[in-house]
């Protein structure tokens, strides 16, 4: 329920009603914030119904329509046909997106094209298009159930069990992408029932009860070998461990499920321990463990609601730490407070200075910087012989304190471009040159005197994972800026492209390749990007495919890294590129933000998000984008303390 | 990722040892679940993928009458059991439609759907069931496991060309429409599967008591009730998660029925359609090392031991999928996909050529050891049909006209092996249609985009 705390963040006032009764009064005060955002989104939203009528909808009839249109095949597979009558409709927020950066880059309508509009439509169609997100109705979106990733169900199993979470190693790694998460084998089934009995066997050691310790935790008392059980106590039993495992009260018929699975096991002649062992078994091949379920919220009257205690709870602790709720955040959510924002507040610092909180680099940091693909990615042995897992894991950990560093001393989000320090083992420091500055084996925070480095864009993981087994990539390091730092749209390259490989190699036999590439771009199908993207990639060229610091080439040639950014300014080496991405720390934070959110809620941004982010990125920026108030601004934010409640339910 | 999940496949393999004992099989007859009739043995159907097309002039036979005296140089490894083979050229694959710029994409994922990916959905994954699991869906019940998949390498590749889910780069095997099978890539994690060996700690895997079954029944029932409380869409997800528990209830009950079929037959009152001459089961050796060739071929031995034991019928390998492999082992180092847009220089053909060659030596070890073995009246190769292919015709232009397909095994008498049909005027969706109702796949619904089926490769139509 952010939306309160958060002042001018979403204009929510007409669910506001609902939450009343559980928020203190603290927040009073918010809601005559709340009626002035009202009448500005009122303000927003004419004004981009009008443009979108005079600026955007013309527009695609003009350029865009004689290709992209209802008719079979269209053309790259985009129709604007149905997007004109709805354009806010969530469906095709990634089409304007792309329609956006295609047509910023020049890229569309194409160069043969009959008509070709003139600047100022140009600016005033990308204008009109950014406010689309103004048309779309208040929407938190609806909470998608969804199966425990791979490292999830690891940690999982740890905080529940106390076991080491390479329990679940044996799992195979997932892709993601919507759909996919949710398919499973029964080849992982199987995995699921083998990894839930290693994990038996160490809570039930040789078929006996676990420490009292253990018993207390899942099973909410103390047993004895010899006491029977009655029936009460058995569905007591089943509540506590099911209220841990499944992360929220269990049903009536839930308890009655497990009771079920111990007088099964009694039948057949197990003793009490392994009755309870077979129960225990049952918990986790229950979807209600695999899955993050909502629990049963009855009949809800309204069409969006906040988030129950316990779904918050899992959201948070799933972001943060990519497990289960710990004792204090349930004792929470059964006391109703989480829901609080300031309790909320308090309990995003809390979790973030747990060791847990790890996993929001291994999550999270790591997919955004792209280092979780350094383990496999190959390199080539006789050009790179040091690139060994040894150093891989030295970049991947060195990435992953920085992060850490940055998150946990609650520094501002442009310390990730433009800080002092590093942290390196011997291993490391030697692609740095900087074998002297570090004593012993262990990583190591180091202060960094040479601004070449220091931040992500000098970073030798980084550098590695933008770059080809044997050579530097300037055009992947360039996408990589853009996109990854800058949060910009990069279109993809049209099919059939020659790889630089596949240029004439006689004709292009006395060029470097900077001069190979830029001849690639004089291609005009090429150009419109590569304009955009190589000037970056080019700047950080005195960097190798590995990430260690040269003036020439492999071909002995100088390295020629000026260049200027999409917008004009210019830069001569690295450090002023740095220097200059550093100084866009709006986007920069803006693009945390929504990557944030998006891996928070598990689904893509769509276009009333999009005003969400507007608002938290204004709290951001008044608290000079620390770190800490990013996060704290996404798990407190409208859309993830609210759902939608999928009308379409079935009462089968 | 977590300190012990950044491994290498050489890492992993260490310290199990260089062989892996397998527990006392009893290899029995092929029980038909339904009547437990015994007949002749069943026909099993494998498919194993390379991405990216082939050189073609070092393909294709140049001629019918060729084939089998001077093969073309891809196939020279195949040349002992050619007159087992069959090939066919003139099998078009799925036209590209709105997603022309995804050739990688759609290579992997077309190859036994026959069907592209629903333009509207295309970040979901929502395309068709694939030959090989229409086929495991009615031959399954009758073994322990329906089907097996399994992958070279992992299947997680973050590309999503034209915006199509990056699952697609890396599966072939859909259980439904909205459902990726994801493959088994570590060898130890298939025999442990196949044959329920002691995990590494020595204990037995936790399949197959009567006792889980009725657990895994009630935890069914239980899930009832969470899915009445769930919007469709999420009812859906669940339903599949509920599927995969109820086929490992299944599978529980089918390995049950082998054992008491063991005891039965350690008493006297066995089948008789074992025969004293069948080979005993093959050995399965885990490399120590990491090279290709050895670690295809555990994976390809696995293949063989799942169908001699007939533990399943239906299998399916990803030898590479169509992204960034490279060849070592071949002496260089470039990547497979890099090579490919050759633009005819001959040192780049060559080596497309060899990373082929080495692909389709891979198959071959498979198919020949299968030979090998005696099974009832002639060998394991006899009774099975294994396809190898590619989704690609020509990697250096994405064209799918010709794919290429070798097809060997008799299929029980099924195929008209020992030739080449140099014109055959298809699409896959008929080649795949046809290889169904040679393993007795009735077909209510062809696959993919089939008009017809091949009369010309088999004999039961």
């Amino acid at each position: 329920m952010s939306c309160h705390a958060k002042n001018t963040q979403v204009p929510l006032f007409k669910y506001l009603g609902m939450c009343v009764a559980v928020l203190s009064c603290s927040m009073c005060l918010t809601l005559t914030r709340h009626a002035k955002a009202d009448t500005d989104y009122a303000e927003q939203k004419a004004a981009a119904e009008k443009s979108f009528k005079e600026d955007v909808a013309p527009f695609i009839k003009r350029y865009c329509l004689d290709c992209h249109q209802n008719r079979r095949p269209t053309e790259a597979g985009v129709n604007f046909s149905p997007a004109l009558p709805k354009p806010q409709d969530a469906a095709f927020h990634e089409q304007w997106k792309k329609a956006i950066a295609r047509v910023r880059a020049h890229d569309m309508p194409p160069d043969y094209a009959d008509r070709l509009p003139k600047d100022e439509d140009r600016e005033a169609f990308l204008k009109g298009v950014a406010q689309i997100k103004y048309l779309s109705p208040q929407d938190p979106g609806i909470f998608i159930i969804r199966r425990l990733t791979k490292v999830e169900y690891g940690n999982t199993l740890r905080d529940l069990f106390g076991v080491t979470s390479d329990v679940a190693a044996d799992l195979p790694d997932e892709v993601s992408g919507a759909g996919y998460l949710n398919s499973l084998s029964p080849l992982q089934i199987e995995q699921y029932l083998a990894i839930s009995e290693k994990v038996l066997d160490e809570v039930f050691p040789n078929g006996s009860l676990p420490p009292t310790e253990r018993q207390l935790a899942l099973f909410g008392r103390k047993l004895s070998k010899s006491s029977e059980l009655s029936k009460t106590d058995v569905q007591q039993i089943a509540h506590s461990l099911a209220k841990k495992a499944f992360r929220r009260p269990p049903t009536s018929e839930e308890v009655e499920t497990l009771t079920q699975v111990f007088e099964l096991g009694r039948e057949n002649n197990l003793s009490h321990p392994e009755a309870l062992r077979l129960m225990v078994k049952a918990v986790l091949v229950s979807p209600q463990f695999l899955f993050i379920t909502p629990a049963s919220d009855g009949e809800p009257r309204e069409k969006i609601v906040p988030l129950d205690d316990y779904q918050l709870a899992s959201r948070l602790s799933y972001l943060l730490w990519a497990s289960m709720p710990d004792d204090k955040l349930m004792k929470l959510a059964d006391q109703v407070k989480l829901r609080d924002p300031e309790v909320l507040k308090s309990q995003v610092k809390r979790l973030l200075n747990d060791p847990r909180s790890r996993a929001l680099f291994d999550g999270f940091g790591a997919q955004w910087l792209g280092i979780d693909r350094l383990k496999n990615q190959v390199f080539d042995p006789e050009v790179f012989p040091e690139m060994t897992s040894e150093m891989k894991w030295a970049m991947y950990d060195e990435a992953r304190l920085f992060f850490e560093s940055i998150v946990h001393e609650n520094q501002s989000v442009i310390r990730f471009i433009d800080a002092d320090y590093t942290y390196l083992n011997p291993t490391l420091a030697s692609v740095y040159g900087l074998n002297d500055q570090v004593s012993g084996p262990e990583m190591q925070r180091v202060q960094l005197e040479n601004p070449r480095r220091g931040g992500i864009l000098g970073m030798p993981g980084v550098l590695a994972v933008t770059s080809f087994p044997n050579r530097t990539s300037p055009v992947k390091r360039g996408v990589w800026v853009l996109e990854q730092v800058l949060g910009d749209h990069v279109p993809a390259a049209p099919p059939d492209v020659p790889a630089l490989e596949s240029q004439d190699q006689k004709s292009v036999a006395n060029l470097n390749l900077r001069e190979r590439t830029e001849l690639h771009r004089a291609d005009p199908v090429c150009a419109n990007c590569h304009r955009l993207l190589d000037p970056i990639g080019f700047g950080l060229e005195n960097y190798d495919a590995i990430g260690r610091w040269r003036d020439q080439d492999e071909h002995g040639e100088a390295i020629d890294a000026a260049g200027e950014l999409p917008d004009g300014r210019k830069f001569s080496n690295p450090t002023e590129l740095k220097a200059m991405i550093a100084s866009r720390v709006d986007e920069l934070s803006r693009n945390l933000v929504e990557k944030l959110l998006a891996y928070g809620l598990c689904r893509s941004l769509e276009g009333y998000d999009e005003i969400v982010v507007d608002e938290l990125m204004q709290e951001i920026a008044d608290d000079e984008y620390r770190t800490q108030t990013l996060i704290t601004a996404v798990v407190t934010s409208y859309p993830f303390t609210h759902r939608r409640v999928e009308e379409d339910r079935s009462k089968k | 990722m977590s300190h012990h999940t950044l491994i290498n496949r050489r890492t992993c393999l260490k310290g199990l040892g260089a062989s892996l004992s397998l527990p006392l099989l009893d290899v029995m007859g092929w029980a038909d679940t339904v009547s437990g009739e015994v007949k002749q043995p069943p026909t099993r159907l494998a498919f194993m993928y390379m991405p990216h097309g082939v050189i073609m002039d070092q393909f294709w036979p140049a001629n019918p009458e060729s084939f089998l005296t001077s093969p073309p140089p891809a196939l020279k490894s195949l040349e002992p059991v050619l007159n087992k083979c069959l090939m066919m050229k003139g099998i078009s694959g799925v036209g590209t439609g709105p997603f022309s710029g995804a050739p990688h994409a759609l290579e992997l994922s077309t190859w036994l759907t026959a069907t592209l990916p629903n333009s509207d959905k295309r970040n979901e994954i929502n395309i068709a069931i694939s030959a090989d699991q229409i086929a495991a869906n009615y031959v399954g019940a009758f073994t322990p496991l329906p089907s097996l998949e399994l992958a070279t390498m992992p299947q997680t590749w973050k590309e999503n060309q034209a915006g199509l889910n990056e699952a697609y780069y890396s599966h072939c095997s859909y259980r439904s429409p909205t459902q990726a099978v994801p493959a088994e890539i570590n060898p130890r994690n298939v025999l442990n599967r196949l044959f329920n060996t002691k995990d590494s700690s020595g204990k037995n895997s936790p399949l197959g008591t009567p006792l889980d079954r009725s657990m895994l029944d009630l935890v069914l029932g239980g899930a009832r009730e969470l899915r009445r409380t769930l919007p469709t869409p999420d009812q859906q997800k669940l339903d599949e998660y509920l599927d995969s528990v109820r086929s490992v209830e299944r599978r529980i009950a089918a390995i049950e029925l082998r054992q008491k079929e063991a005891a039965l037959e350690k008493a006297g009152h066995g089948s008789k359609n074992k025969k004293s001459t069948d080979s005993p089961p093959i050995e399965i050796k885990i490399p120590e090392g990491d090279k290709r060739s050895e670690y295809m071929q555990v994976m390809c031995d696995l293949t063989v031991l799942a169908f001699q034991t007939d533990t399943t019928r239906i299998s399916t390998y990803i030898g590479s999928t169509p992204n960034g492999v490279s060849y070592p082992e071949l002496g260089f180092n470039d990547q497979h996909h890099s090579q490919t847009h050759h633009r005819n220089q001959p040192e780049k053909v060559e080596k497309v050529a060899k990373i082929t060659e080495f692909n389709i030596e891979q198959f071959a070890y498979m198919v020949k050891k299968m030979d090998s073995l005696q099974e009832g009246d002639g060998t394991l190769l006899d009774h099975s049909i294994m396809m190898w292919g590619s989704g690609l015709e020509d990697g250096d232009t994405h064209t799918r006209a010709n794919l290429p397909f070798i097809l060997a095994g008799g299929g029980n008498g099924s195929l008209k092996t020992g030739q080449f049909l140099p014109d055959i005027k298809a699409n896959q969706g008929d080649l795949l249609t046809t290889l169904l109702t040679c393993i007795g796949v009735p077909i209510d619904r062809p696959v993919g985009i089939a008009t017809k089926q091949l009369k010309e490769i088999t004999t039961v139509l």
